[in-house]
């Protein structure tokens, strides 16, 4: 015993030794004494405290080393393989085509997609050699193939090539983007502007840059695609409230401050986000009543001008000026420059912090090249145009009363747009049948809808593939005489909401009123024609 | 703010030029001085005198250079330091595009057949810088808080907009602002800096100032040529005079500037169609589409491609428009380490033998997404065994070939002509314009199927406005003049055939197109008038080979210097580490105040991760090996003051890097 004691006394040595080495540096180390006593008294008083830490510590340190995208590896759900089963798994996946071949009616989609031949503009000629009035594209001011905006955009050429080859942040801030940033925010009467490269690409990067999770946003529920995918990106609370019912809104904040209130919750941004005129219908916005409504509730205002901005107001202002409401009190004014000025582009205005703000978070912005010099000179000439010549905006509006007095008298349709709306939507009026249900069911439940989900207490019913057919039908018809329009084309099954087939006219200030009056009764014509067949 | 120039010592090109060239006459009679010493040498003896130059380019340069900038005679971004021979006939202007005539400052950017690729290792610092690394930012970090603190409780008026003020939110909490005030403000007069005119070979800076430790900016008026090796201007397309800008002047002619909506609602003109047949070609895919932003590209586009049940593998260094596209997709994603094919391959096996989480499903598809280039690392992707990876994992591959298209591959067709794979073996190919081809937008090529498929349900055909007519001409008359045209083409000269190119790269369209090849005249504008050099291919193939030559030299010029870069060799990306967060600012300056001006772009956290801040040169065919000599020569002299050569191995001073650099881009690794 004595022996095989003995034999363990170098290994017993060792470990004393090197315990108190361990010692010695350990309280070598400023603070270490302070840790020893706040051990040692921790354990006196309660020994399993210790042990409770100890785990504690373990499973930070654990928490802290295990990789995040891995983390599911030790998951109840992994199932161990051998590598045997794996190749045997391997081999029997087979993936699902990368995509489905066309079917006849997206082949006759695509097939019908008019191209024009040579320049855009009101009376272009299309690819079979035909000059057709175009109420398709936009054109709203007429400014496509304007000889001042023409020469202005050869002479920027000369100067600066085309591309920018850059991100604004690296070299990429061309003295043009900032003179077209000064002229918008002078246009708009706000602090600043920044641009965009792309109009649809705007919002939905204006949006997450300042909603982030935990945010609220309050949106209509007929909001535009891009904004859809904005409000999708910020991954923030989202209440809806019914298409521009303004009561539904003001409904939908008090809730929501209610809610708050009663259980206390943080103060978070908030956001109202809607369209000043709306892409999918053309209706427009009572702006004096939202601004009053943001102001009650103190939220901040994300309106969507793209397409009211250069098409209504008395000089192309848009909403704003319409209403006759200061820009500034819109915290981001969001518009596209390829709309109402002919270019290509979007901006969003406001203060300066709100635009300094995106200059560093707008995704789209920081990590995109900036437009081409010569587009951002294009849409100065275009506000200098405006500007100068209220005419333009005079007879947009004159041409957009000709034809709404040609179509309003059809019973066969319907137009959801606004009177002073540059985009015109024909609609297929529902069937005699059809209409006695729909008003009772809209009318008989008076109950709101719920504003956490993005449909509707009563979604209206429509036969989506029916009517885009007849409507493609009185498409057909009016291009064989010389006119062309487009139904709107709207992503099935990607929107949040499907929009109400229509056939979606661009009115464009460059039409005489006889063509105006023309083109709208060929296409009376052929609604009547093809919706009368169907009756 | 700024330093004063550290070298007291002038420019070797400065001594060079600086014979008395202070005025045009003296520098139109040192051309002719050039053209004698040239016959002297044997040249050709039918050498006419220098300005006899007929081309019609000599009088608009002349505009440029001498009327606008006539007291810039002897500044080397204006005039090459040895004036051209008569026999040099430049079409463009030496500040946009510079003039160099030496056909041995040329290299072909290509993978060496057969050889294997070395994954690319990165290189350490020593653990000093590390260190010291880590204690900026502790030290940053710590001062920004203080800084707070004081500012909060006694300049309030400065906080506000971080403060829930009057029952609004901030915009921006404090906390989340933190690095943006507290950080990057101090290094701001480096970002964004205005600029003016063509972003080519050189740039013009407008001068600004800040009062206010760079919170505003004022501008002073003054304007400063810079050498520009900064800009994505790989192929040097960035330019306000010749063949290209002249097709864009005729094509705003015709066209105007707008195409006035969506491609599905009335935005589609005839110039869409030929451009896209166009890029089709160019990349060897059946058929493409275009949208006209980049960024949107892949933001609007993959959410068409993959859905719910579907897994997208990324790398983790992909760009942030795959990042949003993806996230917006409602795929589920899964990331792998930076260009490692074996943490890949284990991600591989993982994914598809687990099936879809919880419930085990098999995936739909799964899509990889690799970038050709990586715009912060400037490495390659390793693509030879990716494609080995996808006949066994049987994925779906999509390249966002946005900096590498134009850029790399000896026919400039981006990695697949790098590596010499059949573009068709890939299912996508994305690219962007703005960089090779000095436009703007993106493309989508693959199959027909895939891309009618994309026409239809991709977010930009219903709802984003369609590109503008003159970026469209830019990118066909660059692209057509990277290709050739094919009924122009004489019968000596060939981009296709002048490479050793095997015959897995060979297809040929139902048109007669093979690709690589010429474009056929059949498939470009009719009005499209393109000279002669462009025409038949040969500017676009010089301009391949320049680039490729000064990637090379500058990456293994650095490298001899002993700076720690990082990327491939035949990248035009060249990344230089300078770790210290503090030293970010200081390299920028100190470029920015050299004797001849040089703007670079640092790029730190969170672009890259928190200790590798950079500095990211791209090189341009449009330098000459002067401008990249001008650029060694001042990262010698900086590198030496902020001690940033930290390379272990093989050092050449600087001279023997400038004589030998025909040597030096012409050696195998």
């Amino acid at each position: 015993m004595d022996s095989s004691l003995s034999s363990y006394q170098p290994l017993l040595d060792f470990l004393l030794r090197s315990l108190s080495t361990l010692e010695t540096t350990f309280f070598k180390i400023p603070g270490s004494a302070v840790v020893a006593r706040y051990v040692k008294s921790s354990h006196q008083n309660d020994p399993g405290r210790t042990l409770l830490e100890l785990i504690l510590l373990i499973f930070a340190i654990g928490t802290l080393l295990q990789s995040r995208t891995r983390a599911d590896r030790d998951g109840k759900h992994f199932i161990k393989f051998s590598e045997k089963e794996i190749d045997e798994l391997v081999d029997e996946w087979i993936p699902e085509p990368l995509a489905e071949t066309l079917d006849a009616k997206e082949q006759a989609d695509l097939a019908a997609v008019p191209v024009i031949a040579g320049p855009q503009g009101p009376r272009p000629k299309l690819l079979n050699g035909k000059t057709v009035l175009n109420f398709a594209s936009y054109n709203f001011t007429g400014l496509a193939g304007n000889e001042d905006i023409k020469t202005r955009a050869i002479e920027t050429l000369r100067k600066y090539g085309l591309g920018s080859c850059g991100p604004p942040g690296f070299y990429g801030t061309v003295d043009v983007h900032m003179d077209l940033e000064r002229d918008l925010a002078d246009f708009l009467g706000t602090e600043a502007a920044i641009l965009y490269a792309q109009g649809f690409s705007t919002i939905s990067s204006v949006i997450p840059a300042f909603s982030k999770r935990g945010d609220i946003i309050v949106a209509d529920r007929g909001i535009n695609f891009a904004i859809q995918k904005g409000i999708q990106i910020s991954r923030s609370t989202v209440r809806w409230f019914d298409h521009n019912d303004l009561k539904s809104l003001e409904d939908v904040l008090e809730g929501l401050e209610k809610e708050r209130k009663k259980r206390k919750l943080p103060l978070t941004r908030r956001f109202i986000i809607t369209e000043g005129i709306f892409e999918k219908d053309g209706a427009m916005v009572d702006l004096p009543k939202l601004i009053e409504l943001k102001y009650k509730f103190k939220y901040r205002l994300i309106l969507d001008e793209s397409i009211s901005f250069g098409t209504v107001g008395r000089t192309g202002r848009g909403l704003t000026e319409l209403y006759n409401v200061p820009a500034s009190q819109i915290d981001m004014l969001v518009g596209s420059i390829s709309n109402g000025l002919a270019s290509c582009g979007g901006f969003c205005a406001g203060t300066t912090v709100v635009v300094n703000h995106q200059r560093i978070n707008g995704t789209s912005f920081v990590f995109s090249a900036s437009m081409p010099a010569l587009l951002s000179v294009s849409a100065s000439e275009g506000i200098n145009i405006l500007r100068n010549a209220p005419s333009i905006l005079t007879t947009l509006q004159d041409n957009i009363r000709t034809f709404r007095s040609i179509l309003e008298k059809l019973d066969c349709i319907s137009i959801p747009s606004h009177p002073a709306s540059p985009i015109i939507h024909i609609c297929v009026r529902p069937s005699s049948l059809q209409v006695p249900q729909l008003s009772i069911t809209s009318s008989g439940s008076g109950k709101p809808s719920n504003p956490a989900s993005v449909q509707p207490r009563d979604p209206p019913q429509f036969d989506i593939d029916g009517e885009e057919r007849l409507l493609q039908e009185v498409v057909d018809e009016v291009l064989a005489q010389g006119v062309l329009v487009t139904r709107a084309k709207s992503l099935r099954g990607q929107e949040m909401i499907e929009a109400r087939p229509s056939i979606r006219l661009a009115i464009s200030s460059a039409f005489t009123k006889k063509e105006c009056e023309k083109s709208g009764n060929v296409i009376k014509v052929a609604l009547v024609k093809v919706l009368g067949k169907r009756r | 703010m700024a330093l004063n120039p550290p070298s007291p010592t002038p420019s070797m090109f400065k001594k060079k030029s600086s014979s008395n060239l202070s005025t045009a006459a003296s520098y139109l009679s040192a051309v002719r001085a050039a053209d004698a010493r040239a016959r002297a040498h044997g040249g050709t003896p039918t050498a006419t005198p220098a300005l006899s130059l007929s081309s019609s380019v000599t009088t608009s340069s002349e505009d440029t250079v001498l009327a606008e900038e006539s007291d810039h005679e002897d500044n080397i971004l204006y005039y090459p330091p040895i004036p051209p021979t008569s026999e040099q006939v430049f079409t463009t202007v030496h500040s946009e595009f510079g003039h160099c005539a030496n056909s041995d400052y040329r290299y072909t950017s290509q993978h060496p057949q057969g050889v294997p690729v070395t994954p690319w290792l990165e290189q350490d610092p020593p653990y000093y810088i590390l260190f010291t690394t880590y204690v900026s930012y502790i030290i940053l970090i710590c001062i920004g808080h203080i800084r707070d603190f004081f500012h909060k409780h006694f300049k309030p008026s400065t906080f506000q907009h971080l403060i829930p003020l009057q029952g609004y939110a901030p915009l921006n909490s404090d906390f989340d602002s933190f690095y943006t005030r507290r950080l990057k403000t101090r290094l701001d007069d480096c970002f964004s800096y205005p600029v003016t005119g063509v972003a080519g070979r050189t740039i013009v800076l407008l001068d600004r100032i800040s009062h206010d430790f760079n919170v505003t900016f004022e501008p002073t008026g003054k304007r400063v040529r810079a050498l520009n090796i900064s800009s994505y201007n790989y192929l040097g397309f960035a330019q306000a005079r010749g063949g290209c800008a002249d097709a864009v002047e005729e094509g705003i002619k015709r066209y105007g500037v707008s195409a006035c909506g969506t491609r599905l609602e009335g935005g589609s003109l005839d110039l869409h169609a030929t451009a896209e047949g166009l890029v089709a070609k160019f990349v060897g895919m059946e058929d493409s589409l275009i949208s006209s932003m980049g960024f949107a590209t892949n933001s609007t586009i993959i959410p068409a491609l993959v859905g719910k049940g579907c897994l997208v593998i990324s790398d983790e260094l992909n760009h942030a428009s795959i990042r949003f596209g993806v996230r917006l997709s409602g795929a589920n994603v899964r990331m792998f380490k930076h260009n490692d094919m074996a943490d890949l391959e284990s991600l591989l096996r993982e994914v598809i033998s687990q099936g879809q989480p919880k419930t085990h499903r098999p995936w739909k598809k799964i899509l990889i997404i690799v970038e050709g280039l990586y715009s912060m690392e400037g490495t390659l992707v390793n693509l030879p065994r990716i494609m080995e990876l996808k006949k066994k994992y049987k994925f779906y591959l999509f390249i966002d070939e946005a900096h590498s298209i134009g850029a790399l591959g000896p026919h400039g067709r981006g990695v697949t002509d790098y590596f010499n794979i059949p573009p068709r073996s890939v299912d996508i190919l994305m690219g962007t314009f703005t960089k090779s081809f000095g436009a703007a937008g993106g493309y989508i090529a693959g199959s027909k199927t895939l891309v009618d498929r994309l026409r239809l349900r991709g977010h930009t055909g219903a709802y984003a406005e369609a590109m503008t007519p003159p970026v469209l001409v830019q990118v066909i008359a660059s692209m057509a003049s990277i290709m050739g045209v094919s009924p122009s083409l004489p019968a000596s000269f060939s981009p296709s055939s002048s490479s050793s190119s095997a015959s897995t790269l060979r297809l040929t369209d139902s048109d007669g197109y093979e690709h690589p090849g010429p474009a056929p005249a059949s498939s470009l504008p009719a009005w499209l008038d393109l000279p002669p050099a462009l025409r038949d291919g040969s500017e676009g193939h010089d301009r391949l080979r320049r680039l490729a030559f000064n990637s090379r030299y500058l990456s293994r010029g650095l490298e001899k210097l002993g700076f720690i870069t990082y990327g491939h060799v035949d990248s035009p990306i060249v990344p230089l580490l300078l770790f210290n967060p503090g030293k970010m600012p200081l390299f920028s300056r100190m470029m920015r105040s050299m004797e001849t001006p040089i703007v670079v772009v640092v790029v730190a956290y969170p672009a890259t991760p928190l200790v590798t801040s950079r500095v990211r040169f791209c090189v341009s065919a449009a330098h000459t090996k002067a401008d990249i000599d001008l650029v060694l020569k001042a990262c010698d002299e900086i590198g030496d003051v902020l001690d940033l050569k930290h390379r272990p191995g093989d050092r050449w001073p600087l001279e023997k890097i400038m004589a030998n650099a025909i040597e030096l881009v012409r050696m195998n690794e």
